[in-house]
């Protein structure tokens, strides 16, 4: 069977038959149940990746549900950006699978319904649409960051959901703005129209209003207290999908946003000013935590608003850096939050613990020298193009957030190497070493793998990365390929 | 004192807000709204789908997705909290008994919400109704006799299989367009007459998946959360 | 547009300013768990009404077609897509709702209160953090009372 452009439906449409269908599956066997699932995660994979092709052939697939043309029906918009984030969700998802664990259904029901929301996600063309995956993509978060059944899961996660409800309603008041501004909710049609009616205040807290709401999942300043509690007490796969993948796909819907729809200046230095509050923020409180589940979890903060701030400079130069930013983070911290399940509690209790396992205590190195930004790691190059971007935008507003995220990567450093040292510090005697199975590590490694597969094939990736975020960052394109008639 | 000026900041905070959406609101052209997208489905949703409550038309055909999305966070939730809850397929609830008027009521009811419910729901394309107010109602007729009998046991069994093949007969006939070489959920099976009970196409049968669906889910949720604050089981976890 | 459509509209938005308002008090204010779920809804409601408002036209009757069921007959109606929109966000809304209560009833039987304080008090003693750095890194990027820990110096 060929794949048309109405496939890209699958990666939602896929999982939810199957987590539809999964309680029953898992009433005749747990076992099955999770093969099944996995296969599914897999299948969207790799249907995200057989559609790759053409997409990039065209600039983007284009399926409006129901076969009603935009702006009246909902469109599904698959350029090479939106298929990038499905595959990462989905390889992430497998990776970091739920184990044969105590009501392991359920688990994977919510897995499955992850997957399809976050598609759905970063698919969707349509303003309402994409509310509703997201509130698909959270509710199943609330479930898995209680999933460890303690009570504080259950409180982290009852915060959180709080949270994340006042954000939604904040979210949905502002696409109500839109709505009764516009009249359409398509995101093409209200790229043509913004410059006529969503400007100004209106536009402005509209604006506002959404990147609040999203901007919880993305975890920005100020909507992101849940984080440190919800990554502490959430099983540590949940927690790295959380802040490996799930935090992205909110910032691609905040880039849509922009890039579609906010043009304003206005508007930029909003996310700007919260991006950078975010960067020196999260890198302070990383430094002042005394355990590592608190550190990765105020370092993820810094690091999506690193993104937030790139995302605010204007034209692809700022796109570029921000999905670079993203892809970095993508792979490194769910990779720190597999060394953070092993060493639990406080990080002066590891002292030694690198000698006892010094494969895991290399990959800690290779991570933090990336993450911290020292050629020729992948990130150093992303730091770099968002440096490079945010100077030639020039501005006081861009030149200061360089300043501040220059001073929170010293920051960075320190409390890293800080870790480093305790590390392969000596260990007192009479306490039993902590030791790493190879299954455990085995995500990590992994992803330390790529890593340095995309330190050597630096050239190649920076080139499609190039041509994917000048073609997010077209406007004009978007629309011309989303509403007919147009072009 | 602390809890004083947070109150106090938070009024003032609360009071900024006010005006603020108080003067947008006021620049928003009230009783005439721009309509871009509504004025065209209102004109063509009777040709495209032949339904007559256009807003189901909406729901089901132009915004399909979205309810299916709407169905699916349901799901979601109801899965999420039966994970949080523990998910015992039986509560052992041991509540009072309800005293005599609510046990004879619910007994009388349950025909009569049975068959509302079902009304509502088969009936949603042509009139104000559909499957999720249909099936709220549907949810209602089987928690009522639970509020009369707290110690019944709740069988979630037939509600599991129910919830599954309804949901999946949803993404089924919105998959059944892919395999025509369209798009999801293309409307099927043609308009029909507008006002006959069997028109609309496909747009019934996904009322009745979702009616089905989301009354299994309802009332399931709300029998997990009752017997989940049931004082005799109060502190089992603690 | 007649006057009685201008006082409904002022009504209808004056109504859902409130309803925002007052949830939001209710969310931030109150120490309350459970208050601050009620706040969610309250708020959630005011938000769907404003929604549902914005597709109301002065001059235009129920987007339902009644016999003999052509668009023309029916003259202008009003805009069915906000009607739809509110009718999912309020099924999402339930959907929250359900999840958070069930999330209130496991808390209270963890901790035995719905106390925030108390609560995050607890929570940062199961999860072995030192207090003091909870309160800082909670107090650093939060500025939304509703979420930020206020742990250990305010403990009953």
């Amino acid at each position: 069977m060929t794949l048309t452009a109405h496939h890209v439906v699958l990666p939602v449409a896929l999982p939810l038959l199957v987590a539809f269908l999964l309680p029953l599956v898992g009433r005749l066997s747990d076992g099955l149940a999770r093969l099944l699932a996995q296969l599914t995660t897999l299948a969207v994979a790799v249907i995200a990746l057989l559609l790759w092709p053409a997409a990039s052939d065209g600039g983007a697939l284009v399926s409006a549900m129901g076969g009603f043309a935009a702006p009246i029906g909902i469109v599904f918009y698959a350029d090479k950006l939106a298929l990038m984030f499905v595959v990462a969700l989905a390889v992430g998802l497998l990776l970091f699978r739920p184990r044969r664990e105590h009501d392991s259904t359920k688990v994977q029901t919510l897995w499955l319904l992850l997957l399809a929301g976050g598609s759905g996600l970063v698919l969707s063309g349509d303003l309402f649409n994409i509310f509703v995956f997201y509130e698909i993509t959270a509710v199943a978060t609330y479930g898995l960051g209680a999933s460890a059944h303690t009570g504080a899961g259950y409180g982290a996660s009852l915060r959180y959901l709080l949270l994340s409800a006042l954000g939604s309603a904040f979210a949905l008041l502002g696409i109500a703005l839109v709505y009764a501004a516009a009249g359409t909710l398509n995101l093409a049609d209200l790229s043509q129209l913004a410059g006529e009616r969503l400007t100004g205040p209106m536009g402005l807290t509209a604006f506002v209003l959404m990147v609040l709401g999203f901007g919880v999942k993305a975890e920005l300043f100020p909507v992101n207290t849940w984080v440190p509690e919800v990554y502490t007490a959430a099983p540590t796969r949940v927690t790295a999908v959380l802040a490996g993948v799930v935090s992205k796909l909110a910032m691609v819907v905040i880039l849509r946003l922009l890039v579609l729809l906010f043009q304003d200046p206005a508007a930029l230095g909003f996310l700007l000013l919260l991006g950078a509050i975010g960067v020196a923020a999260g890198e302070l409180a990383a430094f002042r935590s005394r355990d590592l589940h608190r550190t990765f979890a105020y370092s993820s903060i810094a690091q999506l608003g690193l993104m937030a701030v790139a995302f605010s400079i204007p034209g692809h130069a700022g796109v570029l850096a921000g999905i670079a930013v993203a892809l970095h983070h993508l792979v490194v911290k769910p990779a720190f939050f597999v060394l953070a399940d092993r060493w639990r509690g406080e990080i002066a209790g590891l002292t030694g613990a690198g000698r006892t396992s010094p494969l895991a205590a290399g990959l800690f190195v290779l991570l933090s020298l990336s993450i911290i930004g020292i050629p020729p790691l992948p990130g150093f190059w992303a730091k770099l193009m968002l440096f490079k971007a945010a100077i030639d935008a020039g501005g006081a507003g861009n030149l200061t957030a360089v300043a501040i995220i220059l001073a929170a990567t010293v920051i960075e450093a320190a409390y890293l190497f800080r870790v480093v040292g305790i590390l392969y510090g000596t260990a007192p005697a009479g306490r039993p070493p902590l030791r790493f199975t190879l299954g455990e590590l085995a995500p990590g490694l992994l992803l330390g793998a790529v890593l340095i597969a995309a330190t050597v094939s630096v050239a190649p990736l920076g080139d499609g990365l190039t041509a994917m975020a000048a073609d997010s960052a077209d406007a004009a394109a978007y629309a011309s390929r989303v509403l007919p008639g147009g072009n | 004192m602390k809890g004083n000026a947070r109150a106090f900041a938070s009024a003032l905070f609360l009071i900024g807000l006010g005006l603020m959406l108080v003067t947008l609101f006021e620049a928003l052209p009230f009783g005439g709204a721009p309509m871009q997208v509504g004025q065209a489905i209102a004109g063509r949703a009777l040709e495209d789908t032949g339904a007559t409550n256009i807003v189901s038309a909406v729901l089901l055909a132009y915004r399909g997705l979205d309810t299916l999305g709407e169905v699916a966070i349901l799901f979601v939730a109801a899965t999420a909290a039966g994970l949080v809850l523990g998910g015992a397929g039986r509560a052992e609830a041991q509540g009072t008994p309800a005293g005599f008027i609510l046990r004879a009521a619910a007994a009388l009811l349950f025909p009569f919400l049975l068959v509302l419910g079902a009304y509502i729901v088969i009936h949603g394309h042509l009139t104000p109704g559909g499957g999720f107010q249909g099936g709220a109602i549907l949810a209602a007729a089987f928690f009522v006799p639970l509020l009369a009998h707290p110690a019944s046991p709740v069988n979630h069994g037939v509600a599991t299989v129910v919830e599954a093949f309804a949901g999946a007969v949803f993404v089924v006939i919105g998959l059944a367009g892919l395999v025509g070489g369209g798009a999801f959920l293309v409307p099927l099976l043609g308009a029909g007459t507008p006002g006959d009970l069997f028109s609309a196409g496909s747009l019934p049968l996904l009322y009745l998946a979702i009616g089905l669906k989301v009354g299994s889910e309802l009332a399931g949720l709300m029998a997990r959360i009752a017997a989940a604050g049931d004082p005799a089981r109060q502190g089992g976890k603690a | 547009m007649t006057m009685d459509a201008e006082m409904l509209g002022k009504a209808l938005y004056a109504g859902a300013v409130c309803l925002v308002l007052l949830g939001l008090y209710g969310m931030v204010v109150p120490r309350n768990l459970m208050r601050i779920v009620l706040g969610l809804v309250l708020l959630e409601s005011g938000v769907n009404l404003f929604l549902v408002a914005a597709g109301f036209r002065a001059d235009a009757a129920a987007p339902i077609l009644t016999a003999p069921f052509t668009a023309q007959a029916a003259g202008p109606l009003v805009d069915p897509v906000p009607q739809a929109l509110v009718l999912t966000a309020i099924v999402i809304g339930v959907g929250v709702l359900a999840l958070g209560l069930a999330l209130v009833v496991r808390v209270k039987e963890a901790y035995g209160t719905l106390d925030t304080h108390a609560v995050a008090n607890r929570m940062a003693r199961e999860t072995g953090a030192d207090p003091a750095v909870t309160a800082a890194g909670a107090r650093t990027p939060g500025a939304l009372p509703v979420a930020a820990g206020r742990t250990a110096e305010d403990a009953p």
